[in-house]
């Protein structure tokens, strides 16, 4: 009530009647009282005001007019100040956004802080998964929790009607309590019941606001339709609200499928809810309030022990695990923890340097106002007022420049939206501009602020005032006045450089990745991926289906050569095997190693031209019944068998115990995941040994192979018209989407943030030589007038802003050498940055900051000595 | 004599429980039941009246006042009225424990 009634006193009308009022009311009581009786009323008065509105705010609404009005006249000031701080916040913003969209964004959920991930952790892989038979004991048995979900993210066929081909969509495979536990409440039908998605037999669905949209127009009656997944027909429940696009980062399920149907969408021979040893799904608790992470870990390590001793066949060194969301998104992504933290840190310092450029403006124009502010302190006002005046201004100038960077953020942002997160199917990084950059951009700008503004505001008021106001400007004082401003500049050039050589270091460390030729053969290639055993083959029809494929392609017109592999090297979808490889001895606690590792067929060494290095490629002779054979790449035998020949050797597959397979070929190590991964082990599988449920195929063509697309969808509906295509494309496409493009986009951002560092470097040493010029003019004047050439006052002003800079590179070097090394550390295959980048980075600040003062130093040197000795 | 801080608001408080009146009209009630002995100055009871409004603890009105003038008339409102109960008794409290402190007035020598 009182603060309304203050607030509203603000109100103008409403301040006159009170204002009304109060004379008449005083009026009265004088005629009333005494002549002298009532005292000094125009002090009661303004006391009694005190009582309507708040003192400070009338101030401070006086500040923000006067300040309004000082900078209106200074436009050049004001758009340096928040041109600066614009870039350097929206680049912040927009780098923000990124940072949220890969790492950092809470999940969609209620409540997300009390929502942790739990999952397995073995002394073999950090992020195990879970098992739904540990799932279902930890449930029963935890006290930590108000609830756990779990599910499994998985790709189906989903057809609308009978008559259209299914299409591949991502799908989550929900247990019962999924969006209980999430908090989320379906816009549209209801959520699953208890006990109908936990248990085999309910084929029932939500789907995803955006699969409503596209494939049923947003039909309000949605709930009741059928929905064909993998061939079964599913019963459609709800709709999941716009907001929740899953638990996962980078996947966002069209469909959320009970979990119970598992076994039949992947007609796997037995429930794989039954089979504590496959863990492959993810579960998320809901911590009980009054709990801890702490004590839920140690609950589950209680659990852990109980699990380990009961079924030591399935559990044994396996840790339950609790981890936020943020700990488990850094350990299944550690690079762009690595990434995120260098363009953070870059923006960072770009962020520090637009603050020293406002903080040099505002000296400066402190300076300049030197005499006001003496007569202002000469007349009575007081320094605090003074100082919260100016930091009035500096506030002003924070929130255009914050609003002016959340403009360029926007811009950024458009751009980083243009990024793909490598998926199949592919899907879309959500880089978006919401209150989060909105508040951390308002927030950088306030930081700025009180940072940059409030020093030069102090020193401003610090003002001996009689000698400012005798002195014409304060000329006597000399060369030391700058001496803060200069230290201002010299910094700025040596965040600069820090700025520069990061990302020379970037460019040039990865130039030679992206510069270096892909290790397979992607011309003259078109892959293409098919899961028959979505439609419930079984595994012998599975592998006729493929055998006739081959057969079939091979003898189309244009084809040239036709092999298979589980995995395309670079494809997003990667395989893994567990392998022991015999006379290997594992560290204490390991048993097996889970290497990159696909089935391939006889012709794919040669198709894809990735060489053999010793030994023989698969023939048609490693056939089901044959010995056992398998080929390591290079990397592999100089792991696990080094200086000894790695033919004959013996693999172990699955476990020790395994079925061993003899290595007979050793081929040359590529890249499987990323362009600039450190060498990683692989192992090749002849697939007729090891047969896959789900191939790609590769085709090579005579001609353009994209020409390839058609026919080979006509020969897989020639054999079966239902078994859905996908990730048709040609390698050359694939390599250039995994291998260049991201890379590109990456090069872009890194280079755009060092040419923001150094533009706005060379305005502040621009700005700080104009200054000094322009202080100096009377001295320059008396030197021309006494003969000094015209080179001379140029290479005055010049001398002057090259030493700025040379200490700035000096400074910046010493920085260099300790960020450097973190750089490196951060990108592994960044590797020691090449020399270059070291002399061209210095030699270039140099040039710039010859050039930023070669402007002001012509015009002091084309001085009229007369007119400069007359300017006072 | 001088007043303690807030306390001249409790005064206008209970002042205002006799019925409404105006400004001046507190001032000349406090000096006259203080048998003169609280001189209330104008300049700062002014301010307190207006802060109590503000508050919500008196309601202000115009009326014709003795002399017949049109006048500010201030009364209680009931949460003034709660507010004074609240200050009586902590005043009670605090009179009362001064005085235990204090004790029988000491003779001049000690």
């Amino acid at each position: 009530m009182t603060i309304w009634s203050r607030l509203t006193h603000r109100w103008p009308p409403r301040r006159r009647r009170h204002e009304h009022e109060m004379r008449e009311e005083l009026e009265s009581l004088g005629a009333m009282a005494g002549p002298r009786e009532l005292g000094n009323l125009t002090q009661t008065m303004e006391d009694a005001r005190t009582a309507w509105g708040w003192a400070w705010l009338d101030s401070a609404a006086a500040d923000v007019r006067y300040s309004l009005r000082g900078l209106r006249s200074q436009p050049a000031f004001v758009s340096v100040a928040v041109l600066s701080l614009g870039l350097a916040i929206g680049a912040n913003s927009a780098i923000f956004s990124f940072a949220d969209a890969l790492l950092l964004r809470p999940l969609p959920v209620r409540n997300p802080s009390t929502l942790f991930d739990v999952t397995n952790t073995t002394p073999d892989s950090p992020l195990e998964g879970m098992s739904f038979p540990d799932y279902r004991d930890v449930s029963g048995k935890s006290r930590s929790f108000d609830g756990l979900l779990a599910y499994r993210l998985t790709t189906l066929a989903a057809a609308t009607d009978p008559s259209s081909t299914a299409r591949v969509r991502f799908a989550a495979l929900v247990s019962d309590n999924y969006f209980a536990v999430a908090g989320i409440a379906p816009s549209l039908g209801r959520a699953f019941v208890h006990g109908e998605a936990n248990t085999p037999g309910h084929a029932v669905a939500l789907i995803s606001h955006e699969f409503w949209q596209q494939q049923y127009a947003g039909d309000p009656a949605v709930a009741g339709k059928t929905l064909r997944l993998n061939g079964i027909l599913f019963t459609i429940i709800g709709v999941t609200p716009e907001s929740f696009t899953g638990l996962d980062r980078f996947v966002h399920p069209s469909i959320f499928a009970a979990l119970g149907m598992s076994q039949r969408l992947s007609s796997a021979p037995a429930d794989p809810l039954e089979d504590r040893g496959l863990r492959e799904l993810v579960v998320k608790g809901r911590l009980r309030a009054g709990s801890s992470q702490e004590r839920a870990q140690a609950e589950l390590d209680t659990l852990s022990a109980a699990f380990e001793r009961e079924y030591a066949k399935t559990n044994h060194n396996h840790r339950l695990t609790i981890r936020t969301e943020l700990q488990r998104r850094i350990q299944e992504t550690p690079q762009l923890l690595a990434l995120v933290k260098m363009l953070m840190g870059l923006v960072g310092l770009i962020l520090i340097i637009a603050c020293s450029n406002l903080g040099n403006l505002l000296l400066a124009r402190g300076r300049a106002r030197r005499r006001e502010i003496a007569i202002r302190l000469s007349i009575g006002a007081g320094r605090v007022r003074l100082v919260r005046q100016l930091m009035t201004e500096s506030l002003i100038l924070a929130l255009a420049g914050g609003a002016a960077g959340l403009a360029f953020a926007y811009g950024g942002i458009l751009l980083l939206q243009t990024l793909s997160v490598p998926s199949d199917p592919p899907s879309v990084l959500a880089v978006r501009l919401d209150w989060r950059v909105v508040e951390f951009g308002l927030l950088a700008a306030l930081a700025s602020c009180v940072l940059f503004g409030l020093a030069p505001a102090w020193q401003t008021v610090r003002t001996d005032f009689v000698s400012a106001l005798k002195a014409g400007g304060g000329r006597a004082s000399g060369e030391k006045r700058t001496l803060g401003r200069d230290i201002l500049v010299a910094g700025q050039i040596a965040l600069a450089m820090v700025v520069l050589i990061a990302a020379g270091m970037f460019l040039s460390g990865f130039r030679k990745t992206l510069m270096s030729r892909p290790d397979f053969r992607t011309d003259h290639l078109i892959s293409m991926d098919t899961a028959p055993a979505l439609l419930h083959y079984s595994p012998e029809q599975t592998m006729t289906f493929y055998r006739r494929l081959v057969d079939r392609v091979r003898a189309t017109a244009g084809v040239d050569a036709v092999a298979m592999t589980e995995a395309l090297p670079l494809s997003p979808s990667q395989t893994f095997l567990s392998v022991v490889p015999e006379g290997y001895q594992f560290p204490k606690g390991r048993e097996k190693a889970i290497v990159f590792g696909a089935a391939v067929d006889a012709g794919y060494f040669r198709t894809m031209q990735v060489e053999v290095q010793s030994g023989r490629a698969f023939t048609d002779d490693d056939r089901a019944g044959s010995h056992l054979v398998a080929i390591v790449n290079r990397q592999f035998a100089n792991t696990y068998w080094p200086q000894q020949n790695p033919i004959g050797k013996r693999i172990r597959l699955e476990r020790a115990d395994g079925p061993a397979a003899e290595v007979v070929g050793v081929a040359r190590t590529g890249h499987y995941l990323a362009v600039n991964e450190t060498p990683a082990s692989y192992v090749y599988l002849p697939y007729e040994q090891n047969p896959r449920p789900r191939m790609t195929l590769i085709v090579q063509s005579a001609g353009d192979p994209a020409q390839l697309a058609a026919p080979l969808r006509e020969v897989v509906r020639s054999i079966d018209a239902n078994v859905p295509i996908f990730n048709l494309r040609t390698v050359a496409t694939l390599y250039d989407s995994r291998a260049t493009d991201t890379w590109l986009q990456l090069f872009d951002m890194v280079g755009t943030m060092g040419l923001i560092g150094l533009a706005l470097a060379t305005a502040g040493l621009y700005g700080l030589v104009v200054y000094t010029v322009n202080r100096r003019v009377q001295e320059f004047g008396i030197r021309v007038a006494l003969g000094a050439s015209r080179g001379d006052v140029i290479w005055l002003v010049e001398r002057r802003g090259l030493i700025l800079s040379a200490a700035g590179i000096a400074a910046g070097g010493v920085l260099t050498a300790a960020t450097a090394p973190m750089l490196s550390a951060g990108f592994p295959g960044l590797g020691a940055s090449s020399p270059v980048v070291y002399v061209l980075v210095p030699l270039a600040l140099l040039a710039v900051s010859a050039g930023a003062s070669y402007l002001p130093a012509r015009r002091a040197a084309r001085l009229d000595p007369v007119r400069a000795l007359r300017i006072e | 004599m001088d007043l303690l801080q807030g306390t001249l608001e409790m005064l206008v408080l209970r002042t205002l429980l006799g019925g409404s009146l105006h400004g001046y009209g507190i001032a000349k009630a406090i000096r006259s039941t203080s048998h003169e002995a609280l001189q209330i100055e104008f300049g700062s009871l002014y301010p307190a009246l207006k802060r109590l409004e503000a508050k919500g603890w008196v309601a202000s009105g115009w009326e014709i006042s003795e002399h017949n003038r049109r006048a500010k008339y201030y009364k209680l409102t009931p949460a003034g009225r709660k507010q004074l109960v609240r200050e009586h008794s902590k005043w009670a409290d605090f009179v009362g424990a001064v005085g235990m402190v204090m004790g029988a007035a000491p003779g001049a020598k000690g």
